[in-house]
């Protein structure tokens, strides 16, 4: 069977567990003030009880049996609610105001007994009454019973009891109705992210949840599953913008490949042009498509991962100074100047490898566009934020200022390297590496212009401090 | 040599077996991963060339077991997947080189012999010589012709790269790979440059040129 929603709601289940524990600390206090207030009275009228015995004893000490029968029977006619029982030693009754003694084995020793005496009540009406009393042997053979009524206290001690159970059943009810009412106004705050989820996994993504501005937990909530949300989307949106842009991107080289093969063909048929020629242009061509495959897709796993995979703690100017080994030749031979400049001492966290390859990306860039003559410069330094540098400067022609931005957007190449080799990925590919760190890529003006040289670009690859 | 091919496109290991056949080598071909296994325990090759994904028993797997089983022969593997970590596991599980698909031809030969020819030198040399040309691993120093040359550390790397495997084709692949142990593809030639220099080095005031450039492959160093 299963419970109506509201009780199974984890609200409801938290207000039951807790009034459970309401409810057994409630008993716990009822049960000390019972004890406290009923024991109270029983040991009240034993006390009244023993002192009437004593007073008792003490007139028979003085004045011997007769003065105790006299006053018994004095306080028998002053209605005093004591009841007494002065018998023989054989434990017939002398006089008093009960029959007979309700202890049953009496050994001479005070004695206490627990009894009912009965009663008629204004109506007539027979009514039994609890009572207590104490029996003692007096010096002189005869034995003394002083009893009390409680009936008053044990109505006392009732009527606590009832008032115990009430009070209990009315925390149990007035427990549960605010259960309910707790349970009700939270699943009335989550119904708006059930909803949300629900939509997504439908497979709208745009739902949003509704922020009531109330800045308690669910709102906090709320407001973090629309980011997620939000970021989501956006993953989402540039996983179909990378489908799209590898599709574009191989789409150009293919079609000039296939293009340039149908010439071929078609040149070779007619028995101009040379094969050979032809298949060796061929192959590079497809050697081209390649690399710009290769490119595209670890741009594209890398945004996918959004993050830089297996990273490790590294020293980035040896990884500069590894890097520069492999350009400082080639430098040379274009009549560069290259320098590297490189602060001891800094740790970095990212993937080597690709950051390696983003490096000579960046060298790469600076080589191809530095005319022989000019200078480039790698440094890695420690910015003052704690971000970590690499930067390298160029004194080619640089890149104007409003066309920074674009020049990292994927293939995009300027008008005037048109005629230079390189598929334009090559800044795609260092910006994904940087975003992949949680770092970024920054474009800047080189070192000016200097006669026909310059104003050349400085290029910078920014990590987040380790 | 004899090759053993497991690789489940046919028509590349149609291409794989006609090069390396024309080359002077005797290949054995497994469709599968199982296929594969059965070869490899029933015959002795020099080296194995072996996919990544097929069916029935992927190539890591394959690897793993006859490696296992005590058999030493150099493993090529060949793999869609190229990142680092796609290469590591790869070699973890006892491949000893690795090219991701598409590959030149001329690259899968020159690994292939890479491969066969580093069982042959297993044992620990402290001299390398290679024709006229001498290189002293212990005491970092090479000799042409009893002359010195200086080498940057580098440099030398490069040539007892190029001393162990003197005879066959290297690549820039390779030589990246195994000099700087980079795995990207620079868009610039700086590897040839890093050869003019050490060419210039070895072979500039002797009588001919011992590091060879071979058209569409890489370079060669001859004796």
């Amino acid at each position: 069977m299963r419970l109506p929603r509201i009780f199974r709601t984890a609200p409801f289940r938290l207000t039951v567990i807790i009034l459970g524990l309401f409810a057994s600390s409630a008993l716990a206090f009822l049960a000390y003030i019972y004890v406290a207030t009923a024991g109270e009275a029983t040991r009240r009228t034993d006390q009244e009880i023993t002192r009437e015995m004593h007073s008792l004893v003490a007139a028979y000490d003085r004045a011997g049996v007769d003065a105790v029968n006299q006053s018994l029977i004095e306080r028998a006619a002053s209605e005093r609610p004591f009841l007494y029982l002065l018998m023989k030693p054989d434990q017939k009754k002398i006089s008093g105001s009960i029959e007979e003694s309700p202890v049953e084995k009496f050994t001479g020793a005070p004695t206490w007994a627990s009894f009912a005496v009965t009663d008629l009540d204004a109506q007539g009406h027979t009514m039994k009454h609890p009572a207590r009393g104490l029996q003692q042997r007096l010096s002189g053979g005869q034995v003394l019973f002083v009893g009390a009524d409680v009936g008053e206290d044990q109505a006392y001690v009732d009527k606590i009891t009832r008032a115990s159970q009430g009070a209990g059943a009315l925390v149990v009810v007035l427990g549960l109705l605010l259960g309910i009412l707790v349970s009700r106004n939270v699943t009335r705050s989550m119904t708006g992210l059930t909803e949300v989820v629900d939509a997504v996994r439908n497979g709208d993504l745009g739902a949003r949840a509704q922020l009531r501005g109330t800045r308690d937990e669910f709102d906090e909530l709320a407001a973090g599953i629309n980011e997620m949300l939000d970021r989501l989307e956006r993953s989402m949106a540039g996983h179909r913008h990378a489908g799209d842009a590898i599709a574009h991107d191989l789409r150009s080289p293919l079609t000039r490949l296939r293009a340039r093969l149908e010439v071929a063909y078609l040149d070779v048929e007619a028995g101009k042009g040379d094969p050979t020629q032809a298949l060796a242009q061929a192959l590079e061509d497809t050697d081209g498509v390649l690399k710009t495959f290769g490119a595209v897709l670890s741009i594209a796993r890398l945004q996918a991962a959004g993050a830089a995979p297996d990273p490790v703690l590294f020293d980035p100017s040896e990884l500069a100074a590894n890097i520069s080994e492999l350009y400082e030749p080639l430098c040379e031979d274009k009549g560069i100047d290259f320098a590297a400049e490189l602060q001891n001492d800094l740790q970095a966290r990212g993937n080597r490898e690709f950051l390696a390859q983003a490096l000579a990306n960046i060298l790469d860039n600076a080589v191809k566009y530095t005319p022989s003559g000019g200078a480039i410069m790698l440094r890695v330094r420690r910015r003052s934020s704690g971000e970590i540098e690499f930067s390298v400067t160029d004194t080619g022609p640089g890149v104007p200022d409003g066309d920074r931005e674009r020049v990292v957007e994927r293939f995009v190449r300027l008008e005037n390297s048109r005629n230079e080799p390189g598929a334009g990925l090559g800044l795609s590919l260092v910006a994904a590496v940087a975003e992949a760190h949680g770092g970024r890529l920054e474009l800047a003006e080189g070192p000016g212009k200097v006669g026909e040289m310059g104003p050349g670009l400085r290029v910078a690859l920014i990590l987040p401090r380790a | 040599m004899r090759i053993l091919i497991v690789e489940d496109d046919l028509e590349a290991a149609d291409a794989m077996e006609r090069g390396l056949t024309e080359a002077g080598n005797a290949c054995t071909r497994a469709a599968d991963g199982e296929e594969g296994l059965t070869a490899a325990r029933d015959g002795e090759f020099d080296v194995m060339i072996v996919d990544r994904m097929m069916p029935k028993m992927n190539g890591v797997q394959l690897i793993e077991t006859i490696r296992r089983e005590g058999d030493q022969t150099p493993v090529l593997f060949l793999s869609a997947l190229g990142e680092v970590g796609d290469r590591v596991e790869g070699l973890k599980a006892g491949g000893d080189d690795y090219l991701v698909k598409p590959y030149a031809f001329a690259e899968l030969i020159a690994r292939v012999e890479a491969l066969a020819r580093r069982r042959e030198t297993g044992s620990v040399h402290t001299l390398l010589r290679v024709g006229e040309l001498e290189m002293d691993l212990i005491g970092r120093t090479v000799h042409r012709q009893g002359k010195e040359i200086d080498l940057q550390p580098r440099e030398f790397q490069l040539l007892e790269f190029m001393m162990r495997h003197a005879g066959q084709s290297v690549t820039r692949t390779m030589l990246l790979e195994k000099v700087w142990e980079y795995h990207f593809d620079p868009q610039t030639n700086v590897i040839d440059v890093h050869i003019s220099r050490l060419r210039s080095k070895i072979d500039k005031g002797f009588d001919r040129p011992m590091l060879q450039t071979v058209r569409g492959a890489g370079y060669r160093l001859d004796a």
